[in-house]
C-alpha cells in the first residue's frame, strides 16, 4: 500500500525551497496518529528552505490528526483549513505558520473536478 | 435603531438583541449571541417575580457596550415601578451582563430573578437559509455553571454561563432568590463565554475563562480616536458623520482567526462581520489617510491566504485572493466553500492596487518588499487564469455551480448585469469595471517593481501590457453612439449596452482615454445617473431599472466614493464636490451613519434619502465612504514624500482643516476654503441643521 503521508514529505526534501514560504520562518510537529501508533515529522521552514526529519523535538506549532485523514489532506481531498475548523485536525502553537503550511497541501486531484461547462480558454503558464 | 434591534460588537462576536435586552430567536431569526459564525446562545430571557421587563431607555455607550434601562411589568402601567432594573452588557470572548436591581420603596422587597438561557448553535448560513442541525446537543449543570454543548462529529461549541451572585443553576437557567432592602439594590455578574474546543478537549471550562476588559476595549477606542486626524469645518453634520465614521470603523476591526492580534476591516454587522477580500481593500483604500494599519493588515492576511491550487468547490486559482472567510459549522463541513472561498473577480487586482496606494501613503518599503511574490502572483492570475474567454479580458464564470457566487463583482446580485432591453447577459462576464482595475493594477504594480523590486523589466513588460488594455478597451467596450462604456462584454464579445455607475470606476482606474473622460462625466452627473444625492447604480429608463433595486438603481455611497475621487483623478473637480456635497448631506439624515444602500429616487421628490431596507450596519464601505470624499474634497495625493493638497470645497462649505494626517511625511495638516458664490446659496445642510454664522 503506499503512504500518502511518506509521498508528501518526501517531495518537500526534494522540493527544498519554496518562494511562496519565504516569509515563514519556524518548526512545526506532525503527529498522526495511526491506531496505536503515533507517525512524527518534524518540518523546518526557514524562509522558503524546508528541511523534514523524523526527529522529536520541539516546535513552534504542533499539528494532530489521524494519518488516514492527513493521507487525504496530503492527497487534496480533504480540505485541511475546514479540517482545523471541525477539530479533525488540532493546532498548537503558532497559527501564523499554519496558514503558510497549508499552502503546501495540492487542490483535489483533476479526477473529482467538474468539467468546466464549456467556459474553456483558460491558458496555463 | 431602524429595526429595533440592539447590536453590540467585539470583533466577529457580536449580539443581537431586543431592547430589553432579551434574546428569543427562532432558526430564521436574526438575534443571538454570535461568535466564529456560530449562534451560542439563542435564549436569553429575564424576568423578575415571573414578568418579563419593559425598557424605559437603551444607551448604546460605545460600540461594544449597552445600557438597558428596565422596569418589571408589560404594557403601559407599570404596577412595579417601585424597582429598577438596570442591564449593563459588555461583548468580549462572549459577554459580561452586570445585573443591578434598585429598590425606591419604603419596604424591602423578596425577588426572584431569573435568567432563562438556551442555545440553536445554529451556523450563520442555517440562520439565513433557515437549514436543519445534524449534530446533538448537550445541556450540564457543574460547579454552579450551565453549560450548554454542541456537538458534530469532532466540531464542538460550548456556552458557559456563570454569575458571580449565588444562585440555584438548572438546565434551562440560573434562579436568584434576594431580598433587598429598602432603597437598597442588588448586583451580580453573568458571564457567558464562548468557546471552540478543539478534539482533545472535553465540555469543560473553555481556555478563555473570562470576559476582555471593558476597560481595556475603551482605552483601545480611546487610542484609535486620538491616532486619527482631527477635522474641523464649519459644517457641524460632516464633523458628526466623520466621528461615526471613525468610531464605526473601529467597530468593524476584525482580527482573523489566524492573523495573531491584528485587525482588519470586516465587511458589516452582523452578517458579514468577517474578511473579505473586496470590502476589507476598498474600506483599507478609503481609509488610508486616517490610518495605514488597516491596509497593512488586510494586505498581509489575504497575502497568508492567497490561492495556491485548483480547486473547483471554492472557485481557488493559484495567485487569486480571497472572497470570503467563514468559521461555521457548514464550511467546517465542506457544505459551503467557505474555508475561504475565491470566487471575486476584483479583489486580485484590487490588491495591487491596495499594495501600491499603501506604499504612496505610508513609505513602507519593507511589506511591498515582503509581498512581491503575492503580488507577482496576483498579475500571474489576471493573465493566466481570468481571461476565461481568451480575448484579453478578466472575465468571471463560477466553477462552483451549487453554491458559489453567480455574480463576482461588486454588483453581485442575480439581475445586476442586463442589458437595455433588461434581458440578462451569458456566462463568463466580462465586467468594465474589472479591465480598469486590471489595467490600474499594472501601471501601479510597474511603479513598485522599478522602484522597489528593482526588476526594470518586468516594469516595462506591465506598462506595455497596460498600454495594450487601454487602447483595446477604449475600441471594445465604447458605445460610440451613445458615448460611455458599456456595462460589459458578454460571452460572445457582445457588448452589455446599459448605463450605469461602473463608468464611475473606470476613471478611478484611469484607463479611460482623455478625449472620453468629459463625456463619461457628463453621463454621471447627467439626469439618468445622478439622483440628486448620488450616482445610481443603474441609469432611469434601462429595462431593469428600479429606484430600491439592489444593484439595479438604488445609490450606494460607497460606489459614489470612488466615482469622486475617479471625477478627481481626471480633473473634474467640480463634479466631484457635488457628488461628495449629495453623500454627504444624505449622512445627514442617518445620523451620519451611512447605509449600505438608499433609493435611487429624485432628490427633489423624496426630500429624503429612502434606505434600501436591508439588515446589515454599520457597513464598512459604507463607513468609509465619508472619509474618502473628504480626502476627494481636499484633493489630497501622496507625491514622493510630499502630501499635495488642492481642495476643491462643494458650494455651502466655508472651510475644511484637517490636521495631523499621518503618513510618510509624518503628520500634516491640510485646509480648504469653500468658493464665494454669493448668488449660489442653494444650502448644504439639510433645511434642520441651523447654519453656522
Amino acid at each position: 500500500m503506499s503512504d500518502a503521508t511518506a509521498e508528501f514529505f518526501g517531495s518537500l526534501t526534494q522540493r527544498g525551497h519554496v518562494p511562496m514560504l519565504e516569509k515563514a520562518k519556524g518548526t512545526v510537529r506532525f503527529e498522526l496518529v495511526d491506531g496505536k501508533r503515533t507517525d512524527r515529522w518534524l518540518l523546518v521552514v526557514d524562509k522558503g528552505d524546508l528541511a523534514v526529519s523524523r526527529r522529536n523535538a520541539g516546535a513552534d506549532c504542533t499539528l494532530r490528526t489521524d494519518k488516514a485523514l492527513f493521507d487525504r489532506i496530503v492527497d487534496g481531498e480533504v480540505n485541511a483549513a475546514a479540517a482545523v475548523l471541525r477539530g479533525a485536525v488540532t493546532i498548537d502553537g503558532d497559527m501564523e505558520l499554519l496558514v503558510q503550511l497549508q499552502k503546501l497541501f495540492p487542490g483535489p486531484p483533476p479526477r473529482r473536478r467538474r468539467s468546466r461547462n464549456g467556459a474553456g480558454g483558460r491558458r496555463r503558464a | 435603531m431602524s429595526d429595533g434591534l440592539v447590536k453590540i460588537l467585539d470583533g466577529n462576536t457580536f449580539v443581537v438583541s431586543d431592547s430589553r435586552g432579551d434574546i428569543e430567536a427562532s432558526l430564521t431569526d436574526p438575534t443571538g449571541l454570535f461568535s466564529f459564525d456560530t449562534r451560542f446562545l439563542s435564549q436569553w430571557v429575564l424576568t423578575v417575580n415571573g414578568k418579563r421587563l419593559t425598557p424605559l431607555s437603551t444607551d448604546d455607550l460605545q460600540y461594544f457596550e449597552t445600557r438597558f434601562f428596565l422596569v418589571p411589568g408589560t404594557g403601559t402601567v407599570y404596577v412595579d415601578s417601585k424597582l429598577s432594573v438596570i442591564r449593563r452588557r459588555a461583548v468580549g470572548n462572549g459577554f459580561r451582563e452586570e445585573l443591578q436591581i434598585l429598590n425606591h420603596d419604603e419596604k424591602p422587597v423578596d425577588l426572584t430573578v431569573r435568567i432563562d438561557a438556551g442555545s440553536d448553535f445554529a451556523d450563520l448560513f442555517e440562520v439565513k437559509d433557515a437549514l436543519k442541525k445534524k449534530g446533538t446537543y448537550t445541556t450540564r449543570v457543574t460547579d454552579g455553571r450551565l453549560v450548554l454543548g454542541y456537538q458534530r462529529e469532532t466540531f464542538k461549541r460550548a456556552t458557559d454561563i456563570s454569575a458571580t451572585a449565588p444562585a440555584r443553576v438548572d438546565k434551562q437557567g440560573l434562579t436568584f432568590k434576594t431580598r433587598i432592602e429598602p432603597q437598597g439594590e442588588w448586583s451580580t455578574n453573568l458571564d457567558v463565554v464562548t468557546a471552540v474546543l478543539g478534539t482533545g478537549e472535553k465540555h469543560e471550562r473553555p481556555k478563555f475563562a473570562r470576559p476582555r476588559g471593558r476597560q481595556n476595549m475603551e482605552n483601545n477606542l480611546k487610542r484609535w480616536l486620538d491616532q486619527a486626524p482631527t477635522l474641523e469645518c464649519d459644517w457641524d453634520s460632516l464633523r458628526r458623520t466623520y466621528m461615526r465614521s471613525l468610531v464605526d470603523l473601529a467597530a468593524l476591526r476584525f482580527s482573523p482567526a489566524l492573523a495573531g492580534y491584528r485587525s482588519l476591516p470586516a465587511a458589516g454587522l452582523p452578517w458579514f462581520m468577517t474578511m473579505f477580500g473586496r470590502d476589507s481593500i476598498l474600506t483599507s483604500l478609503q481609509a488610508l489617510p486616517y490610518t495605514s494599519e488597516l491596509a497593512a493588515t488586510t494586505l498581509q492576511a489575504l497575502g497568508d491566504w492567497q490561492g495556491t491550487r485548483v480547486d473547483d468547490f471554492r472557485d481557488e486559482d493559484p495567485g487569486r485572493i480571497l472572497h470570503e472567510m467563514r468559521y461555521g459549522e457548514l464550511p467546517a463541513f465542506e457544505e459551503r466553500p467557505h474555508s475561504p472561498y475565491y470566487g471575486s473577480a476584483d479583489a486580485t487586482p484590487l490588491y495591487i492596487v491596495l499594495l501600491d496606494e499603501y506604499e504612496r501613503w505610508t513609505g513602507d518599503r519593507r511589506l511591498v518588499h515582503d509581498l512581491e511574490y503575492e503580488a507577482r502572483a496576483a498579475l500571474n492570475w489576471i493573465d493566466e487564469y481570468a481571461d476565461l474567454m481568451g480575448n484579453g479580458y478578466i472575465s468571471y464564470q463560477r466553477r462552483n455551480e451549487k453554491t458559489g457566487l453567480e455574480n463576482q463583482c461588486w454588483k453581485d446580485s442575480w439581475d445586476s448585469i442586463s442589458y437595455r432591453d433588461g434581458r440578462l447577459a451569458g456566462f463568463p462576464r466580462a465586467t468594465c469595471e474589472l479591465q480598469g482595475y486590471a489595467y490600474d493594477a499594472k501601471i501601479r504594480a510597474a511603479r513598485l517593481a522599478r522602484e522597489v523590486w528593482k526588476d526594470p523589466e518586468f516594469a516595462s513588460e506591465l506598462e506595455k501590457q497596460a498600454a495594450d488594455l487601454k487602447r483595446r478597451f477604449n475600441r471594445d467596450f465604447w458605445i460610440a453612439d451613445r458615448e460611455y462604456f458599456a456595462l460589459a462584454l458578454d460571452s460572445d464579445g457582445e457588448q452589455v449596452d446599459v448605463l450605469s455607475s461602473n463608468i464611475g470606476h473606470l476613471l478611478w482606474s484611469g484607463i479611460v482615454e482623455k478625449s472620453k473622460a468629459k463625456a463619461v462625466a457628463r453621463h454621471l452627473l447627467g439626469p439618468r445617473l445622478f439622483s440628486g444625492w448620488g450616482v445610481r447604480t443603474l441609469a432611469e429608463g434601462e429595462g431593469r431599472y428600479n429606484p430600491i433595486g439592489y444593484h439595479v438603481g438604488t445609490v450606494w455611497p460607497f460606489d459614489n466614493s470612488f466615482i469622486a475621487w475617479g471625477l478627481r483623478r481626471y480633473g473634474f473637480k467640480e463634479e466631484a464636490a457635488r457628488i461628495a456635497a449629495g453623500i454627504l448631506a444624505a449622512a445627514d439624515y442617518f445620523d451620519g451613519r451611512l447605509p449600505e444602500a438608499f433609493g435611487g429616487y429624485e432628490r427633489s421628490l423624496t426630500r429624503y434619502p429612502v434606505q434600501y431596507p436591508t439588515a446589515c450596519s454599520p457597513q464598512a464601505w459604507s463607513t468609509g465612504a465619508p472619509l474618502l470624499l473628504l480626502r476627494t474634497m481636499l484633493g489630497l495625493e501622496p507625491v514622493g514624500d510630499l502630501l499635495v493638497v488642492e481642495p476643491a470645497l462643494p458650494v455651502g462649505i466655508g472651510h475644511v482643516a484637517l490636521l495631523d494626517i499621518p503618513g510618510r511625511w509624518g503628520r500634516v495638516d491640510a485646509f480648504g476654503r469653500g468658493r464665494e458664490s454669493p448668488n449660489e446659496k442653494q444650502p448644504l445642510r439639510p433645511s434642520h441643521e441651523p447654519v453656522p454664522v
